[in-house]
């Protein structure tokens, strides 16, 4: 019998925290090595309940565990974070194709994220931070409903900011009393000269609404369709290119995405439903 | 192609049956079904003139199955040989499309695979196609050329057996005592026959014929309302992607037993409405119309583009098992011709 890709790898969720009222981040040890590259997903099972795709939030440099950002959405998310530390979980994968990282070398990054979307982007980010004299510079524009609902607050408020050559604004939809940033969705702190666009690549990942408008912003700033990066959330099972849920055209998210250009798919109908 | 004559069929079952589990085509009100063949039974067999109602992919890729126990892997069951009596050309080109998907990628189905590996096919010609076969459209043929071990051809005297394949050389050659040699006579009747057959076929779809590749109609016709209005009377019954020989969505789901956890395997259809769904409630195809055209988009268009053939055979079984009414013969003649006005429309404006 050839390999099942449908049996999950052993693991166990050793570390729950807590990001915002919805969003929880489980560190899950694997039984044995686990690799993936930053922007690929995984299936993570939570035994006889079910599963579902996640792009882990960790940079792929750490080989001993993984971080999974997951927002209670769902069934299975809901489950998920009633878990305690030591629950067992299955993991299958990585799938897909993750972010070209080397070509992003020497050019200028521009992130912007939203939402739950600051999950996949922050295994972007310690990745590009980790060898950050390859790369320009790294811009991060984020957003979030109100400062409660950022996820990382820890790092994305202290240390991230601090780092040399990244530039990194934020902003919330609703503020409270201590927020001193910009208010407004995400779209309202993007500006044309942010990056030099001749030499730079964008990366949008978020709520699909959100996406939607920030890639119509990133054209408008005269961002070639190629230019532009997204990270698609479709229903993604099998992992493994079968089971067809996942299609945006003839593409398989599974298989050629999570991570598109947005040249690849922008033909096809309803890719921000 | 080595062909070979057998007066009766019986013989010739008896000694499949000897060396594997044999599934044979049985009548069942109006339609065929498969059934175990049972040799001691008063009609074992039944020569089946036109495909089964049932898809030949459940011999595959059942409705269905086990994909994984853990935590403790266990070692999945192993797939003795069968052999199946009967399929049609469009069943054969529709095993070619689950191929595609199941075998033929990097990442491969090994349940799929080992199913296929052991699979004994005889196939066997169409003498009278029914009132929804379409397989002309995408040069389907009422008899196969190809992808079988064995074919049989009913003749006057009895049938022509085909070999198309080692496995189906080497099953005639240990048994053939059983076999004589065809008589020319025999082998013109038999071709005679197929021409008659594929007469009747053409003649039946002569409404059919296209000037403009499939492909095109469907994926010019996005806009189109044909899909909202044809889908009108669905009641997501999602018989037509189950009984489709080539659709093979499916899902996993986990379930928990008492000492061990399971992934299931089990048939999906896009006419559901959760089918695209995801957690966080989007769903780019929530109307029944949008289904629909997802449904075409993928069988002409995503599904060619990806593996270069179309994902229909136009062996019209979900024609047949529609509960409303929905057809996808008619939704391509309506889409040809709503296409065919646009054209004449714009040629007018050029001018």
């Amino acid at each position: 019998m050839s390999q099942n890709p449908y049996q999950p790898l052993n693991g166990e969720i050793v570390d729950i925290i807590d990001e915002s009222p919805t969003i929880k981040t489980f560190v899950v040890v694997p039984e044995g090595p686990f690799k993936f590259e930053t922007g690929q997903f995984v299936e993570l099972t939570l035994p006889g309940v079910g599963e579902a795709p996640f792009t882990p939030s960790s940079s792929p440099a750490d080989t001993e565990k993984m971080e999974i950002t997951i927002m209670k959405a769902g069934r299975v998310t809901a489950l998920l974070h009633e878990c305690k530390k030591g629950q067992k979980v299955g993991v299958r994968g990585p799938f897909g194709n993750g972010y070209p990282i080397d070509y992003f070398a020497g050019k200028e990054v521009y992130i912007v994220g939203g939402g739950v979307g600051l999950a996949p982007i922050r295994s972007l980010f310690l990745t590009l931070v980790d060898r950050i004299k390859d790369f320009k510079s790294v811009v991060c524009r984020f957003g979030a409903k109100t400062p409660d609902d950022y996820i990382y607050k820890n790092t994305l408020f202290g240390s991230w900011q601090k780092i040399a050559g990244v530039d990194m604004k934020l902003t919330v939809d609703e503020a409270n009393g201590k927020w001193k940033d910009n208010v407004g969705v995400v779209t309202t702190i993007l500006e044309s000269g942010d990056v030099n666009i001749r030499n730079a690549v964008a990366v949008v990942c978020g709520p699909p609404i959100m996406m939607k408008f920030a890639t119509l912003k990133l054209l408008e700033f005269g961002f070639g369709d190629e230019q532009i990066y997204l990270s698609m959330e479709k229903n993604m099972s099998c992992g493994i290119g079968k089971c067809g849920h996942c299609m945006i055209g003839k593409y398989y998210v599974c298989q050629e995405g999570p991570v598109f250009t947005y040249d690849q798919i922008k033909d096809y109908p309803d890719i921000w439903a | 192609m080595e062909t070979v004559f057998i007066s009766k069929l019986k013989p010739f079952l008896d000694a499949v049956a000897e060396r594997m589990d044999l599934y044979v085509p049985k009548k069942a009100g109006d339609y065929y079904v498969y059934s175990k063949y049972d040799p001691s039974a008063e009609m074992p067999a039944e020569f089946n003139n036109i495909r089964t109602c049932t898809p030949v992919k459940e011999f595959l890729f059942p409705l269905r199955e086990l994909a994984a126990v853990f935590p403790e892997a266990a070692e999945p069951e192993e797939v003795q040989p069968f052999a199946v009596l009967g399929l049609k050309d469009c069943d054969l080109c529709s095993i070619e499309i689950l191929d595609k998907v199941f075998a033929e990628e990097e990442f491969k189905d090994p349940f799929y695979v080992s199913r296929r590996r052991n699979m004994f096919i005889i196939s066997s010609d169409c003498s009278e196609p029914g009132q929804s076969c379409f397989c002309n459209v995408f040069d389907g043929k009422p008899f196969a050329e190809g992808g079988f071990d064995l074919n049989i051809s009913q003749v006057r005297d009895g049938f022509v057996i085909e070999v198309g394949s080692e496995k189906g050389k080497d099953f005639i050659e240990k048994h053939s005592r059983l076999f004589t040699k065809v008589p020319a006579l025999l082998l013109t009747e038999r071709d005679e026959n197929r021409a008659k057959t594929q007469n009747q076929l053409d003649q039946n779809n002569a409404e059919l014929r296209f000037d403009t590749p499939i492909k095109e109609i469907v994926q010019n016709s996005q806009d189109s309302d044909v899909f909202d209005v044809e889908a009108k009377t669905c009641v997501e019954c999602q018989a037509c992607t189950r009984i489709c020989p080539t659709c093979h969505c499916f899902y996993l789901y986990d379930t928990s037993q008492k000492d061990y956890f399971a992934k299931m395997k089990m048939w999906d259809s896009c006419m559901r409405m959760a089918y695209a769904e995801v957690a966080g409630g989007a769903n780019p195809n929530k109307m029944l119309g949008d289904r629909l055209k997802h449904r075409l988009m993928h069988k002409f268009v995503y599904f060619l583009d990806r593996y270069g053939i179309n994902m229909c055979v136009g062996c019209g079984r979900c024609v047949d098992a529609e509960a409303g009414d929905i057809d996808l013969r008619q939704i391509l003649k309506k889409l040809s011709e709503e296409l065919k006005g646009k054209d004449k429309k714009k040629a007018k404006v050029a001018k």
